[in-house]
């Protein structure tokens, strides 16, 4: 017993933790010892001007986390008992190897709230405990084996994240993005819940292993399993490319990240989409993973491709036409998903190389993602958010620091040597044509040159414009929180682009461990 | 026509016409009403698949809390809350594009589950203590206890979440209300006995 909470741990430690967060918040020491601010206030709010304090404690646990995962993930979860939870939750090395990546994303998240909520006037402590909450449910996301799980879980990291949008009560383009995003994605869930009924009534399974099973034992001829089976998978996948944000089921997207405070635009862009992709992965293999699911005539394949050829050419056309960073940056992870989906294609040929493409691709994303996004942080200040490619204008000459952490990041997101996102692509690129996928990895590749024109662009506005005389300079923060974030990311991008092999070699075994 | 699939047909088109009074109707609490029938519904349903427990559950949590809660924030914010008038920029074409596509989709659905229908899945027939509160129960604390044990973090994740959206609002210095001295904490008419220190009443926020 005392082995599956071993087990269990990267969930009961950051579970746990969010409750001890939440004790923190309302039992410790107040703002101020009268419960009056210094105009005289009262002051009716427990986490309020604490946000650096709950944002450390909130990355302390999600921290803990991740090494809990690579803790279970080296005592190897198979001897652990985990049949007792399975198959509610298959604790194997896949999914660990999502937590860890889910923990740390969740941790840098933090790390960035915890500077910019004070500087914004928001620093709430919610905000902090809907974040580890949040993650909790995408770890289990990525443990999930039965579709009543992937359920429990989605609703659990999507609730707390349509929260986090709407937390600047003051902003109404934060309340139109929140409202945005909770109707789609109810409307998404509802979608899912009703390929996940069909699923059940045609192969009398909710756990996936179960409805892989049955769909393997269907045989060759129409029947109306078969045709049950199509609907449900596809209504499945509309429900969880809402969640990855693919075109045509992205509308949602540019407005909710662009509304949100950033550290949530960050969680969205990176926690979210690495757990659907996890589950959409899972799913794929172990309950479509049948050779006619997976062949090219009769399966998910050719609708994966569509998806990822419209993610990939829609979002990249819209994102170089816009003129605010933060909106581009919404595109430009619309478009990662299309290449990560890409990827998802590859596995109809290649269950293993591809899938540990798509792990290794996503570790790479995240971290750059979350980067980019903490950078654009860094660079507003109290007030003056910098939104807009004019704000970044000469700020590699007024602020050398910040605009290398950005240059990096951006390089990085491009997919430029020597970083993650290089040879995230490369990997996903070859797992590609492995595949013989050779249209796919063209129209990717043409793709990507694309998109290194907007993010060259940011280049171009930090360090080679000024800003235009009379025009509002935008001045940096000061957050050693932020920069601290900041300094983890840029490490762990070099760090992967310089010595990518090791984490390769982690993906393919958490991919070997899926099928 | 037996009566068990009268009493389906019965009550597959009142959770159908429930659906769509909600949807469509533009006044609240008529909508409120649409979904009181959808719930009603859904309770007969499950009365028809033997799941009694379930039904009185259903009636009981929807239609008894959820139901009247919405009537109560019908009624605290008016009836007419939320109606805004006709907007002239309305596009002329997504109405009629959304429901084609609609159609079209209801139109392949049924076209590919027709063969479906007319041959169920044999699910095996349940045991005689189907549906009562001991085999839920048993289902729910014992088969599926992991699942039930991860609807903490979502009702958590809920509450925390109520909490951050519905508090008031923070950051807006102009129309923030601050709060000098507690007699300010009464919103509404300030009543005689309030009315020590400040001779005029707050506006309303």
């Amino acid at each position: 017993m005392i082995d599956l909470f071993i087990a269990l741990s990267p969930l009961l430690t950051v579970g746990f933790g969010g409750l001890l967060l939440m004790l923190a918040e309302a039992l410790g020491k107040p703002a101020n010892n009268t419960g009056m601010s210094p105009d005289g206030a009262v002051v009716v709010d427990a986490g309020a001007g604490r946000s650096e304090e709950l944002g450390l404690l909130a990355t302390v646990i999600l921290f803990s986390g991740a090494a809990s995962s690579m803790g279970v993930w080296l005592a190897d979860p198979a001897t652990l008992g985990v049949e007792l939870v399975s198959p509610w939750l298959q604790v194997d090395r896949y999914s660990l190897f999502f937590s860890f990546i889910l923990c740390i994303s969740g941790g840098l998240c933090t790390l960035l709230g915890g500077g910019y909520l004070e500087e914004h006037k928001i620093d709430r402590g919610e905000f902090f405990t809907l974040v580890v909450f949040s993650t909790v449910g995408a770890i289990a996301l990525g443990f999930a084996g039965d579709l009543l799980t992937v359920f429990v879980a989605l609703e659990t990291m999507s609730l707390g994240v349509y929260c986090m949008i709407g937390l600047r009560r003051s902003s109404p383009r934060a309340g139109e993005a929140a409202l945005k995003y909770f109707l789609l994605g109810s409307f998404a869930a509802a979608i899912m819940m009703f390929g996940a009924a069909l699923l059940y009534a045609a192969t009398g399974h909710t756990d996936l292993a179960g409805i892989g099973a049955f769909v393997g034992g269907l045989g060759g001829e129409a029947s109306g399993e078969t045709a049950m089976v199509i609907v449900g998978m596809l209504l499945m996948l509309i429900g969880m490319a809402f969640k990855i944000s693919a075109v045509p089921f992205h509308m949602w997207a540019p407005d909710a990240y662009e509304g949100a405070p950033t550290p949530t635009t960050s969680f969205m862009a990176a926690a979210v989409k690495t757990a659907a992709f996890a589950v959409l992965l899972r799913i794929l293999l172990i309950a479509f993973g049948d050779p006619r699911l997976m062949s090219w005539g009769a399966g998910w394949p050719p609708v994966m491709a569509c998806l990822s050829v419209l993610s990939m050419t829609i979002a990249n056309v819209i994102a170089g036409r816009q003129s605010s960073v933060k909106r581009m940056l919404a595109y430009s992870s619309i478009s990662h998903a299309g290449y990560l989906l890409m990827g998802v294609c590859a596995a109809m040929r290649l269950p293993e190389e591809a899938s540990a493409s798509v792990m290794f691709y996503l570790a790479g994303y995240c971290i750059s993602t979350i980067g980019a996004f903490g950078a654009l942080i860094l660079c507003g200040s109290r007030g003056k958010e910098a939104v807009s490619y004019a704000d970044l204008a000469g700020i590699g000459r007024r602020h050398p620091a910040a605009a290398a952490a950005f240059a990096l990041f951006v390089i990085s997101l491009a997919g430029m040597p020597p970083t993650a996102g290089f040879f995230g692509k490369l990997y996903v690129f070859r797992a590609t044509i492995d595949a013989e996928l050779y249209s796919l990895a063209i129209i990717g590749l043409l793709n990507s040159i694309v998109g290194a024109y907007y993010y060259m662009k940011v280049l171009v506005f930090m360090y080679m414009r000024e800003p235009i005389p009379g025009a509002p300079i935008a001045i940096p923060m000061r957050s050693s929180m932020v920069v601290s974030a900041l300094i983890i990311a840029a490490a762990l991008v070099v760090a992967i682009g310089v010595l990518p092999g090791a984490l390769l070699e982690m993906a393919a075994v958490a991919a070997a461990a899926l099928s | 026509m037996t009566p068990g699939s009268a009493l389906f047909i019965v009550s597959a088109v009142l959770c159908l016409a429930g659906a769509v009074t909600t949807v469509v109707s533009r006044s609240p609490v008529r909508a409120a009403m649409g979904l009181l029938g959808t719930i009603l519904g859904i309770a007969l349903l499950f009365l028809k698949l033997r799941a009694e427990f379930l039904s009185a559950i259903q009636l009981i949590v929807y239609a008894g809390a959820v139901v009247v809660l919405f009537v109560f924030v019908i009624m605290l914010l008016g009836t007419d809350a939320g109606s805004e008038p006709e907007s002239e920029a309305r596009s002329k074409i997504a109405p009629p594009l959304a429901g084609g596509m609609f159609l079209a989709f209801a139109t392949a659905l049924f076209g590919l589950l027709g063969g479906a229908i007319k041959t169920p899945t044999a699910f095996t027939v349940p045991s005689p203590d189907h549906g009562t509160i001991e085999a839920v129960g048993t289902e729910m604390f014992q088969n599926t206890l992991v699942p039930f044990e991860l609807t903490t973090a979502l009702l958590i994740v809920a509450v925390v979440g109520a909490i951050a959206v519905g508090r008031g609002r923070q950051g807006q210095k102009p129309n923030q209300r601050v709060i000098k001295n507690p007699q300010d904490f009464y919103v509404g008419p300030v009543m005689e006995r309030d009315n020590v220190s400040q001779p005029e009443p707050k506006e309303s926020v």
